[in-house]
């Protein structure tokens, strides 16, 4: 080494070579590849091979109905929900709730101990408690709260729990239920019937604030009929009113926006028109006008048209739908109810609470709902819960209701869970877990059993003694079969027949003071139950592309009458509370209404569940899970709530309407023979293998759910990034759905457009790589080489879809 | 002069770890089992077939003979303790490539790859070494001449088959047969995912 005390240092050429010579010689002092070692099994499970995946039917509910999915499952780790095409509500296909749960099983906020006041407790001791409770109330004193409950091994806890303590009080409750539904059955029919109609067999549909193709448990079934009518060239003609837009709506090819209260009377134009005689329609032109065009439509095809009422509707709507549909013969089947629980979740709700401001309940046993959480404010549930001396909440959370209860006890997740469940149309179907229990949990089965004491308490014999007397001879075949297919044949419930609909009366429009606030289940968190799933906080709405909390939509005329653009923050303040929030104007949405969400907010969680983002609504108005609450007031707020989100600009106009194309069928007929020469290109030709791959996203039939952008999360390892960082505009989301909204036809229309990379062939991404990470390869796909990558991200910069995204911290 | 001693030291065995035999906790012999006994490589290893990773044998695998054979050579000591006590044996891996390189076996093993090609001559080996340097350059040999290296699918596991005096012709027939396309396997997507 030259000396570094001379006081000239001169670094010629040999100096330079010596220096290079001993940082060479340095760098290879270690240069082979570490030592590894290679653990196998002792006793390797049967039938795996390691590293590959195999797959296990199980059943995921949602709002108490099963829907049948297939886990993917590498080395006993489940790692991705997909769908089972033998379940009539999968089909094949998952949701997004269905995919994020994978998270949820991993969740580090998941409970994972008993906790007795806040303490960490154990079961046993947990038990020793519930003994002495047991022993000192009467049956009548224990009340068991509960999500819907149609799971027959569920069913045969609770009559065991009942067999126990003889007149246990049941509460069951679903924030998203079918109340409206089922009462206006019981109008019509005299009886607890639900409609499921057989959406491939209808040419015309007219949803009155319904949203069969958002949200829910049935939402798959209802897709696949929809989609495949799409593409068949027999396309349906979808007529919606709505309040604020749905993916209903957007689907629409005929939509109206109308206030809730006068959304009846389009129900009322079109029974008239059957001879209904109910008085005259209160609308406005242009809403008489759409409605009688829609009554001419229904009545034009005879046995292939429905009208279908959402749950913001009254039951006297609900019953006059019916009636509609039975003078229409449209192509409904009625099935029974299967809930053995006849009332419905609202009069629960309220009868739980009414009992326990009476002081009626000892012992109050909460199995996975949130009653503190979705309760109104008025009704003073936290008090409530509080005063009860015994109290236990079994959850995968210790969210509002685990803090006021005494006991707040863990329970084992879906995919670590042995049960069963049923869809909506009664297919039974087993739940079979992916992976052993990750905590020491419980699952509501065990729960129950654990309570009434049963002789057996693990969740595998409890439903093997379900379903043993449904096999005649060998179980043992009978169970494996239905666990291989993740259906129980013969489950499915028939539908009945039923006599005319009893034509009731509809109630004149109700007035509104103030404005009206629309409420619906959050599109990414559901009743709240998914707030701290991360993929689904961070999976941008449909509509305002928002992640990470609950925005309020606004007509644009009364945005415009306060003063307010998107992004500013308002308060609504409904009998004297007030809610802040930032505001979002949707064109297309009914003057007078402020739309919004249920789910967020959950400030009060001791463990903040999902950051306590976006807020909480459910607890406005004096009836639980309000789904149009009135007298609302709105003004410009004084607070600044941020608003985060993946896509600002969504309204398409002039030459951007390219982006988006939306033609009506003839105007489709007349372009389709039009090719489109290819401009010339200096870029090099990729060369071509034996074979290609290539993905087409039929923008058409896209409803706009997100399932694939949390699908896409799942089975790529995609990071979620966080809410600091979206509104620095670095979302990760290797497949986004656009959302636009652009006139066509004199109406506004609004749309989704996924884009994935694209894949192409020509790529401008990889001439601009230095070190030619991005390469095409032979089958046409424009592939990644990861170790190759410096991190430039010029080919980010050229990118014309803007998909690419460098996650620096793999 | 720097350059060329870094190329030298890079592809060395010293830096490749190409005919490295590493200690292992038990002293298999490939030699004995295949060697003399004959057994196949998928009798142990089982995912060579299936999946990505070939896989080394579970202790129970072990067992399936050593329960009745050679019960209790000293030699085996660890196998044994290892099913007592329900731990694995942490066996030294011999064969390995960098974590950015994705290698599936089953497609090797599918597409007429024999083991000896990679593995060399296990049926000599008393301990296991790692015959070839497993340099992305000593892969892309084959990569990009497939035909000078495949052979038959049921000669696959046979580890006395050697390449015949026409391999080119028997290769190249293969390789249509086999549908390998040439082109695809120097993508660097077959590799480096």
């Amino acid at each position: 080494m030259p000396s570094l005390t001379t006081d000239r240092m001169t670094v010629d050429r040999r100096v330079a070579l010596k220096l290079l010579a001993s940082a060479v010689a340095a760098t290879m002092a270690r240069c082979s590849p570490p030592d590894e070692e290679i653990v196998p099994y002792v006793d390797m499970p049967e039938g795996l091979v390691a590293g590959e995946s195999m797959r296990f039917a199980t059943t995921l509910s949602l709002s108490g109905y099963g829907r049948g999915f297939l886990g993917i499952s590498v080395d006993g780790r489940p790692i991705k929900i997909e769908g089972n095409p033998r379940h009539p509500f999968s089909l094949g296909a998952t949701d997004i709730f269905a995919e994020a749960e994978v998270l949820s099983l991993y969740d580090p906020g998941r409970s994972s101990a008993a906790l007795r006041d806040g303490q960490i407790a154990n079961w046993d001791d947990f038990a020793t408690d519930w003994e002495r409770v047991g022993d000192a109330t009467a049956g009548s004193a224990i009340a068991l709260v509960t999500g819907r409950i149609v799971s027959p091994t569920m069913l045969a806890r609770i009559d065991a729990l009942k067999a126990r303590f003889p007149g246990l009080r049941w509460y069951r409750y679903e924030p998203v239920s079918d109340d409206a539904a089922r009462a206006g059955a019981q109008l019509a029919y005299g009886r607890l019937v639900t409609a499921m109609p057989r959406w491939a067999e209808f040419d015309v549909v007219l949803a009155l604030d319904a949203d069969p193709l958002g949200h829910g448990p049935g939402q798959l079934h209802t897709a696949r009929a929809f989609s495949s009518r799409r593409g068949s060239g027999h396309r349906q003609e979808i007529h919606v009113v709505e309040p604020a837009w749905t993916l209903t709506g957007a689907a629409a090819d005929f939509r109206l926006a109308l206030a809730p209260q006068l959304i009846g009377e389009v129900g009322r134009l079109i029974a008239n028109g059957l001879g209904a005689n109910l008085g005259e329609a209160q609308l406005s032109e242009t809403s008489r006008a759409f409605a009688e065009q829609v009554s001419r439509k229904l009545l034009a095809a005879p046995e292939r048209a429905v009208v279908l009422a959402g749950e913001g509707q009254p039951a006297e709507l609900h019953a006059l739908c019916h009636w509609i549909n039975g003078r229409l013969r449209a192509p409904v089947d009625y099935l029974p109810s299967f809930d053995p629980i006849d009332t419905s979740s609202r009069d629960q709700f309220l009868a739980l609470a009414e009992d326990l401001r009476a002081r009626n309940i000892l012992a109050l046993i909460i199995v996975d709902v949130n009653p503190v959480y979705d309760s109104p404010d008025s009704l003073n549930m936290v008090d409530a819960v509080r005063s009860v001396p015994f109290s236990a909440h079994l959850g995968l959370y210790r969210d509002e209701t685990g803090q006021c209860c005494h006991w707040h006890l863990p329970a084992t997740h879906p995919l670590e869970s042995w049960g069963d469940a049923r869809a909506l149309d009664g297919t039974a179907s087993l739940v079979q877990p992916l992976i052993q229990r990750l905590h020491d949990t419980r699952t509501h089965d065990e729960f129950l059993a654990l309570l009434a004491n049963e002789p057996a308490k693990d969740a595998y014999d409890l439903t093997r003694a379900t379903w043993r007397p449904m096999a005649a001879a060998d179980f043992d075949m009978w169970w494996r079969t239905a666990l291989h297919d993740g259906v129980i044949a013969g489950t499915t419930v028939t539908p009945v027949t039923i006599s005319a609909a009893q034509l009731s009366r509809l109630p004149e429009p109700s007035s509104a003071s103030g404005l009206t606030l629309v409420l619906s289940p959050d599109p990414a968190v559901w009743d709240g139950r998914f707030a701290n799933n991360a993929w689904l906080q961070e999976c941008p709405s449909p509509f305002t592309k928002q992640v990470w909390g609950n925005c309020i939509r606004l007509a644009p005329g009364d945005a415009a009458k306060l003063g307010i653009a998107d992004e500013d923050t308002v308060d609504i303040e409904l009998d004297g509370v007030t809610i802040s929030a930032p505001a979002i104007v949707m064109e297309g949405q009914v003057e007078g209404t402020a739309a919004s969400s249920w789910g967020q907010g959950h400030h009060a969680a001791d463990n903040l569940l999902g950051g306590g983002a976006g807020e909480r609504y459910c607890g406005l108005g004096s009836q639980p899970f309000p789904r149009v609450l009135n007298g609302a007031q709105l003004r410009k707020s004084a607070k600044v709530i941020p608003f985060r989100s993946t896509q600002s600009h969504t309204r398409l106009s002039g030459p951007a309407e390219e982006l988006f194309q939306i033609a009506t069928l003839a105007e489709l007929a007349k372009t389709r023979s039009q090719t489109e020469a290819l401009p010339p290109s200096l870029l090099e030709v990729p060369p071509k293998g034996e074979y290609a791959w290539a993905m087409v996203v039929d923008s058409d039939a896209c409803i706009g759910c997100n399932a694939c952008v949390v699908a896409c999360q799942a089975e790529n390892n995609v990071p979620i990034v966080g809410p600091e960082e979206i509104s620095q505009g670095r979302d990760m989301h290797w497949l986004r759905v656009d959302g636009y909204a652009r006139p066509q036809g004199g109406v506004m229309r609004r749309g989704f457009q996924p884009v994935p990379c694209m894949h192409c062939e020509l790529a401008p991404c990889e001439p601009v790589c230095p070190v030619e990470a991005s390469v095409h390869d032979h089958e046409g796909l424009n592939v990644q080489v990861y170790n190759r990558c410096i991190g430039t991200r010029f080919c980010e910069a050229n990118c014309p879809y803007k998909v690419r995204r460098f996650n620096w911290f793999a | 002069m720097g350059a060329a001693l870094t190329y030298l030291i890079w592809k060395s065995p010293y830096a490749t770890n190409q005919w490295l035999t590493r200690g292992q906790p038990v002293a298999f012999s490939h030699a004995h089992h295949v060697g003399d006994l004959g057994l196949d490589c998928r009798m142990c290893h089982i995912g060579a077939e299936k999946a990505a990773f070939a896989g080394i044998p579970s202790t129970h695998i072990c067992m399936t003979c050593h329960s009745q054979i050679w019960t209790n050579a000293a030699m085996l000591a660890p196998v044994r303790e290892s099913l007592k006590t329900r731990m694995p044996l942490h066996w030294q891996r011999v064969n390995r490539l960098p974590d950015y390189v994705f290698f599936d076996h089953s497609v090797h093993v599918a597409n007429g790859v024999g083991c000896s090609t990679c593995h060399g001559p296990v049926q000599d080996m008393a301990l296991m070494r790692q015959q070839e340097p497993l340099t992305m350059g000593w892969c892309l040999q084959c990569h990009r001449h497939p035909e000078r290296y495949v052979r038959p699918k049921d000669r696959v596991f046979d580890m006395a088959w050697r390449a015949p005096d026409d391999q080119a012709a028997q290769g190249y027939r293969l390789v249509k047969e086999y549908h390998i396309d040439a082109g695809h396997l120097t993508d660097c997507s077959i590799c480096h995912r």
